[in-house]
């Protein structure tokens, strides 16, 4: 043991002396602090700023002057998705989907407004997340470290030196395994201390952490691995460039393109389009002669036992808004799930197969750990769906409740009447506050507990190449 | 010449060369394959769509009775389809909105509408031949070039090779340059295939050869002079990852945190909200508000602008209006701000190979920033037709009848104005 450490401590003595072990140590420290501060601070006030936006938009909608209700029901309220404590190291998608939504009757948007709308256009690795330093380009800087960690001493001869003095071979690998290993846990340290500043729970910070803990040593195996196994520094290099392009680049892009075209999404609009020719038989609730509410009329008459649609005690106008705001919400949401499930399938296909690189395992894993993963944002479409059904339908039933047929149908051409139909802004406390929480910690680390083990599988996959390679050192050496 | 014939062996003779090569050619031929599809896919999408909403419209106008309804369900489909060369780069195409269904209504609630696909898809990034031939070759230049040197001082063969040929930087710059223009080969050979083969104007097929010649040159020189100065190969190649590193990636990441935060734009989310404000708070309004100010733009409707009911459509559709133009100030500044945040990029670009070449693909592609915001405009004067259109009919100036609504403008893509 002591000798692994005293080959170890050689190594780091070895990276001082070298400018390039030391340049790339500080770099890869420099980059991901940088973009640590750059990212924390920001979230957090992201954060405040959201959830102060949150209750002003619901004070301004409950705060709107009498009117009549169906002009709330356009009049419409957003809901904001406040950035989850881990969102600052992991934004996930994030900046892609938008995260502030406008919920109004008849219609489910789509979360507005990604950051991409204006951003200047920067090429593929603009979008530099601590997350993905960790995930892309500490692995790079631990190669340019570590890939001449062994071949060094077998160029130099120094290997024989050692192994006739005593040391094994599989010392001089593990030391150093263990010297990069320290390399790597200090370059993880700003993530860890990430982490515990931020307000995430300890299960999840821990799990977040672990995560990239076992990325990180999987390449280090992966590093001194290739490094024992090649003859020649260059060659361990041109190995090592080559693993990091196909598992970090090459790789997760041929999944999501092979996923798009094994499995393509319908474009939003093309769905509208479904969406609106299903409609027509739900009816137009904003025209109660609709032929589709003829049924609906004639079983009001009845139960009310009265002739005509102005007898009825209640406002048939609010009866028909009501019934067609529930049908067309049946629709939307058969459409939504539709669109959700096509999602969820493709990024099904794209998890079956990221056992074929790391970085996948960690990328999913991570936004998982994190809750900015796609899954999360569906959880809060779906509630922000219910909040939005909830106040139209209150909108609706104070509709048919609070005034009268006559005089709604006539407000468009007699002012008093039109008077008449605007409402007590009381009413408009039918609004239920919103706040949206990813889902509890535990279920979020069951759901990423097969990619530990994924990742875990690599790390032992790549300490056993790195091991077969250095008992082949003596092999080599007794030549 | 005879050098020349004999490196060329050389060259195809080493398995890492070949196998180099093999993955560059591959790549660029999956690339360029799956965008052509990505460009069928999203023409026959267009052509989909555009029926679909014609059929719609027609269903809905048939059924109106007054100019008000036929404005207010007349929807039209809006859209840029993809240019003879834009299989080589998705651009910008993934992030921002390149289809539009738009009707009447305030076009500023409508045009920032984004149609995106999977978010964690987009999140991974796509391969198109853009990032090939951009971000990956010159890590490709650098795995062939790096160790021309030090593999002759490690087989002893450097100090008799310097002293026969005379200058050791000829060998390497001959050797070096057979593998950059093998390379070079084997990206753009599928491309230019497809190329010819498109509708693409040889005008833009140049730019895009000399584009992706000079990301080669410039990778050539590059490592040639590390390759030259430095005696390990490992030494040069950790230089030259660096050098990668700075111009790929830190130098886009500082660039667009420093643009973006120089140059402050306002959000669209914000143009949306202070628009729907004012299209809202028009119904409790009395009339003047929303004609006075709508009058100032359109002074010709003098006339015929007195509402006496408390709704009419034409005073709707003049408060949506209203609405557009009191956001239109946010718009342009939008607008404009993101016109320079692009050209400021462009500036940036300058210092960085693999930025520059991107880019100008994406350009040649008409998939960048100027392209997207082309088909805005192009929106933009389109919804402006349709009033021009509709309001005659909505102030009474011409009866609405079903053979009036049969002039009813159709979208048809902007031409590129050059």
């Amino acid at each position: 043991m002591n000798t692994v450490l005293l080959i170890a401590r050689d190594e780091w003595r070895f990276w001082r002396r070298s400018k390039l072990g030391a340049a790339a140590g500080l770099l890869a420290l420099i980059l991901t602090c940088a973009s640590l501060l750059a990212t924390i601070n920001q979230v957090r006030s992201e954060r405040e700023t959201r959830v102060a936006l949150q209750s002003e938009a619901e004070d301004t909608f409950r705060n709107q002057p009498a009117r009549h209700p169906h002009r709330m029901v356009h009049y419409g309220h957003y809901v904001f998705r406040p950035p989850t404590a881990l969102a600052a190291l992991d934004p996930g998608v994030d900046p892609y989907t938008g995260t502030v939504m406008f919920l109004e009757g008849h219609r489910q948007n789509s979360a507005t407004f990604s950051p991409a709308y204006s951003g200047a256009q920067a090429g593929p690795f603009a979008l530099l997340t601590p997350a993905l330093s960790y995930q892309l380009l500490v692995p790079l800087l631990l190669i340019i470290m570590g890939f001449s960690s062994v071949t060094r001493e077998r160029e130099a001869g120094t290997d024989r030196q050692l192994v006739t003095s005593g040391i094994s071979p599989t010392t001089i690998w593990l030391g150093k395994t263990v010297a990069l290993l320290g390399a790597a846990t200090l370059v993880l340290l700003p993530l860890i201390v990430g982490t515990a500043l931020s307000n995430a729970s300890g299960l999840i910070s821990f799990g977040f952490a672990l995560l990239y803990a076992l990325y990180l040593t999987t390449w280090v195996l992966i590093i001194t691995a290739a490094s024992a196994w090649s003859q020649r520094a260059s060659s361990a290099l041109l190995a090592l460039i080559t693993i990091w392009v196909t598992l970090c680049i090459v790789t997760p892009r041929l999944l999501a393109s092979a996923a798009i075209t094994n499995l393509p999404t319908a474009s939003q609009i093309e769905t509208d389009m479904e969406v609106i020719v299903a409609l027509r038989d739900v009816g137009d609730g904003h025209n109660a002669n609709d032929p589709a509410f003829s049924q609906l009329r004639a079983n009001l008459l009845e139960q009310y036992d009265v002739d005509h649609i102005e007898d009825l005690p209640i406002n048939f106008r609010g009866i028909v808004a009501q019934t067609a705001e529930a049908k067309l919400t049946d629709v939307l949401n058969e459409f939504a799930e539709r669109r959700m499930a096509s999602q969820m399938a493709q990024s099904h296909f794209v998890n079956t197969l990221e056992i074929l690189s790391p970085f996948a395992v960690l990328q999913s894993a991570s936004m998982i750990a994190a809750g900015t993963d796609n899954q999360t944002h569906h959880r809060f479409l779906r509630e922000a769906e219910a909040t939005r059904f909830q106040f139209v339908q209150g909108l609706n039933r104070v509709h048919a409740a609070k005034m009268a047929y006559s005089d709604d149908i006539n407000r468009s051409s007699d002012p008093d009447a039109e008077r008449r139909t605007r409402i007590d802004p009381e009413n408009w406390r039918v609004l239920k506050n919103f706040k949206f929480q990813p889902a509890p910690a535990a279920q979020r680390l069951t759901q990423l507990a097969p990619n530990l083990l994924l990742l875990g599988l690599w790390m032992i996959l790549a300490g056993w190449i790195g091991w077969l390679g250095a008992r082949r050192l003596v092999e080599v050496s007794r030549v | 010449m005879y050098s020349t014939i004999r490196e060329l062996r050389f060259a195809l003779n080493d398995s890492v060369v070949v196998m180099a090569l093999a993955i560059a050619a591959i790549l660029a031929c999956y690339t360029i394959w799956t965008g052509s599809e990505e460009s069928t896919n999203e023409r026959a999408l267009i052509e989909r769509v555009t029926a679909l909403v014609t059929e719609d419209r027609e269903f809905a106008l048939a059924e109106q009775s007054d100019a008000g309804g036929a404005a207010y369900y007349a929807y039209h489909f809006t859209y840029q389809a993809p240019k003879a060369l834009s299989f080589i780069s998705r651009g910008v195409r993934d992030d921002l909105p390149w289809k539009h269904r738009i009707r009447m209504l305030a076009l500023e609630g409508q045009i920032y509408e984004t149609d995106t696909g999977n978010p964690e898809l987009s999140r991974i990034g796509k391969l198109d031949f853009d990032f090939v031939a951009a971000f990956l070759l010159p890590l490709l230049s650098i795995l062939l070039l790096y160790d021309l040197k030090a593999a002759e001082i490690r087989n002893n063969r450097w100090e008799f090779l310097s002293a026969t040929s005379g200058n050791g930087l000829r060998l390497l710059s001959n050797r070096a340059a057979v593998r950059s223009v093998l390379l070079y080969l084997s990206i753009i050979f599928p491309f230019a295939i497809a190329a010819v083969f498109s509708d693409a104007s040889s005008a833009s097929i140049k730019v895009a050869l000399t584009a992706v010649a000079l990301n080669v040159f410039i990778w050539f020189v590059l490592a040639l002079l590390i390759t030259y100065k430095t005696e390990s190969g490992p030494t040069a190649a950790a230089l030259l990852l660096g050098i990668w590193f700075t111009t790929a990636v830190a130098i886009p990441v500082v660039g667009k945190l420093v643009i973006e935060y120089t140059i402050p734009l306002p959000k669209g989310g914000e143009i949306l909200l202070a628009q729907r404000e004012k299209v809202n708070a028009a119904w409790d309004l009395p009339k003047l508000d929303t004609m006075t100010p709508f009058l100032k733009q359109h002074p010709e409707w003098t006339n015929e602008a007195t509402v006496d009911q408390p709704f009419e459509w034409k005073w709707f559709f003049a408060f949506q209006q209203v609405g557009d133009q009191t956001v239109a100030p946010l718009s342009q500044a939008l607008h404009q701000g993101t016109s320079k945040r692009d050209e400021a990029m462009h500036l940036v670009s300058l210092t960085s190979p693999s930025l520059y070449t991107s880019r100008t693909l994406s350009q040649i592609a008409e998939t960048d920033i100027a392209s997207f915001q082309r088909y805005n405009r192009c929106v933009r004067r389109f919804h402006a037709r349709l009033r021009e259109f509709h309001y005659p009919m909505l102030f009474g100036r011409i009866a609405y009848s079903q053979e009036q609504m049969k002039l009813l403008p159709i979208f048809a893509p902007c031409e590129r104005l050059t």
